[in-house]
């Protein structure tokens, strides 16, 4: 009898297009939601099972072999610092981390002629403490990154920061937010992430899986979010 | 408050209680058994050393792991990170003169790295391991992994499988690729870490031709037994690399001698360190668990650092991981005393357990003075079979 395999999926919109995208490479789906009580779908025939996670804890799932596939945003996959095997690059949930400041700061930055150092020394404020201190340092800068939980732009608004790392996908909550970037760090999209020892015992049904979920993307599976 | 603080210890370090440090001892009597049975011998060295002495050795170890503090005379020492090191150092300069080669040695030590809490992942563990020093060629290879698979049987696990990686055949076609530096770095990085979203980004970047570009994900993604080492073969035409394929071959059937052969597949994506490894190098895996229970391979390069150029080739089992992936082992449970011996007339008492433990019994002494029922009820407490209850005369 071939292994059950747990692929842990993102709650949301995120694990929505993951779902979509199973289906598309033929793996059952019916029924799954990711907005519901029910954390757990069983599909005994196809021998697979999905479970739904918060986003920041699928790779940690996956890291210590609770689930031996995942599906979440490169985003969360360079924070957790997990020891996961990156498989594919699903191409959809497709957003950019980027520091922002406020237009004004934004403006005298630019007015100064000086580079990307001249924000040397401010407070950050994201999600991503691991992202930012690692940016940061890579640039030779020195900031105090502020961990914080949720709504970013709120940050540099009351003074806690005078800067912000985030993800962002379309800018909206920028704009509203009278934030301006002023340095793109990366791009990031969602990825197939798997544990390392269930991918080497288990080489041929994961490999199975893979290519399945490879022929999808290729066919149409890259759209924005 | 104060003794809550008392209570508390570092992160990533832990206490073993009653029957769990019985059930590693345990484990590991049999491993050291079982590596004398093949001629290996024990060492033991040092839980300090110089931190040069690590400084010296491009290991998979980045420098942050490295616990170090300062000698009162100035030098800075570390906790072993590993064991390896040590064992190179040791052999080097104390035993490899004079003596006829191979060497064979074992440990069983507990390590330090800092960790930064992954999984299955403890700052202070156990690892048991053998350096088999001296010799090269697939029959030494062959010996060290058919010893890592004899370990995980000894210590109870049966479903486990072992990966079998080359790692020169990759650092081969690598060579070959004509790229800069710093690209080839990346490269290695990607593979190692199996990041293969980055690893297809930077071949596609470096403009290599389709077939290049086949070979490296093709000898990458092989897995499986000997047949895939035929596919290989036939996709290589580096003459280094096929020395290298056939070296894998006579392995392969060096270890179907050995009969556990049934245990192992090919995997030349399994490449654990570019820069510390130089040959065949594997991973031991257990259902269930999410990390490996054992690795090792062959190191030609690092005595060499310390002024000796010898093959050697080794593996380390982790004593935890191991317990882990053994349901038998993860239920600790102390056992109990097979007598418990009470009386007012303490010389009879002890007469009669020292008798008792002579003949092999475990035997506790009453020191609390109860008696009767009293001490019935505390022998079915403890779950110890009799009571042997002294009198007067």
């Amino acid at each position: 009898m071939q292994k059950e395999v747990t692929i842990a999926l993102p709650k949301g919109k995120l694990g929505d297009e993951a779902l979509e995208l199973l289906g598309k490479a033929g793996l059952p789906v019916e029924d799954v939601q990711t907005e519901s009580r029910q954390l757990l779908f069983q599909f005994p025939r196809e021998q697979i099972r999905y479970i739904i996670c918060r986003p920041t804890d699928i790779p940690i799932y996956v890291d210590y072999g609770a689930a031996d596939l995942g599906i979440v945003g490169k985003d969360t996959v360079v924070e957790a610092g997990a020891e996961v095997f990156e498989l594919v690059d699903l191409k959809f949930g497709r957003c950019r981390f980027v520091a922002a400041v406020p237009k004004q700061a934004a403006e005298e930055y630019l007015n100064s002629g000086q580079g990307f150092s001249y924000f040397d020394r401010v407070r950050v404020a994201t999600k991503f403490p691991r992202v930012a201190r690692e940016y940061f340092a890579s640039k030779g800068m020195q900031v105090e990154v502020v961990k914080l939980h949720g709504n970013i732009e709120l940050a540099p608004r009351v003074g806690l920061a005078e800067m912000i790392v985030d993800i962002v996908s379309t800018g909206r909550t920028l704009a509203e937010n009278d934030l301006v970037p002023v340095a793109d760090i990366f791009e990031a999209t969602a990825r197939l992430i798997a544990n390392r020892v269930s991918y080497r015992i288990h080489h041929h049904r994961m490999q199975t899986i893979v290519e399945h979920l490879r022929l999808a993307v290729g066919n149409g599976g890259e759209r924005q979010c | 408050m104060a003794k809550l603080m008392a209570w508390r210890v570092p992160e990533g370090v832990k206490d073993w209680l009653p029957g769990e440090a019985w059930k590693k001892r345990e484990l590991e009597n049999r491993l050291a058994k079982l590596f004398q049975q093949w001629a290996y011998q024990e060492v033991v060295t040092p839980t300090i050393e110089f931190y040069h002495t690590f400084q010296s050795v491009e290991t998979m170890l980045e420098d942050d792991m490295v616990y170090k503090f300062i000698d009162r005379q100035g030098p800075v020492l570390a906790l072993r990170p590993d064991m390896t090191t040590p064992i190179a150092r040791l052999t080097v300069s104390r035993l490899l003169k004079g003596q006829d080669a191979p060497l064979r040695l074992f440990y069983i030590a507990n390590v330090f790295r800092y960790e930064s809490g992954q999984a299955g992942r403890q700052r202070e563990f156990y690892q048991a391991g053998v350096e088999l020093v001296g010799a090269k060629g697939p029959w030494a290879d062959a010996e060290v992994i058919a010893l890592a698979i004899e370990a995980l049987r000894s210590a109870g696990l049966e479903d486990f499988r072992l990966g079998i990686g080359q790692i020169s055949v990759t650092k081969r076609l690598l060579a070959e690729l004509d790229l800069p530096p710093g690209e080839i770095q990346m490269l290695k990085q990607a593979m190692s870490k199996k990041d293969l979203v980055k690893l297809e980004k930077i071949l596609e970047k470096a403009e290599l031709s389709p077939g290049q570009r086949e070979l490296i994900m093709g000898v990458y993604n092989l897995h499986g037994g000997n047949s895939v080492l035929q596919k290989v073969f036939k996709l290589i035409k580096d003459e280094e690399a096929r020395l290298d394929l056939e070296n894998l071959a006579e392995v392969w059937e060096a270890l179907q001698a050995y009969n556990v052969a049934d245990q192992v597949f090919f995997d030349l994506g399994l490449l654990r360190d570019f820069e510390y490894y130089t040959g065949v190098v594997f991973e031991g895996y257990a259902p269930g668990l999410g990390f490996p229970v054992c690795g090792g391979g062959r190191y030609d390069n690092l005595l060499e650092r310390f002024g000796c150029s010898c093959p050697a080739t080794g593996f380390a089992l982790g004593i935890e991981r191991v317990m882990m992936a053994n349901p038998m082992a993860r239920v600790a449970v102390a056992s109990p005393p097979d007598y418990l011996v009470a009386g007012a007339n303490h010389a009879k008492v002890l007469q009669t357990a020292a008798q008792l433990r002579q003949a092999g019994a475990k035997v506790e002494v009453e020191l609390s003075g109860r008696l009767g029922p009293e001490l019935s009820a505390y022998a079915r407490s403890k779950g110890i079979k009799e009571v042997i209850a002294i009198g007067e005369d």
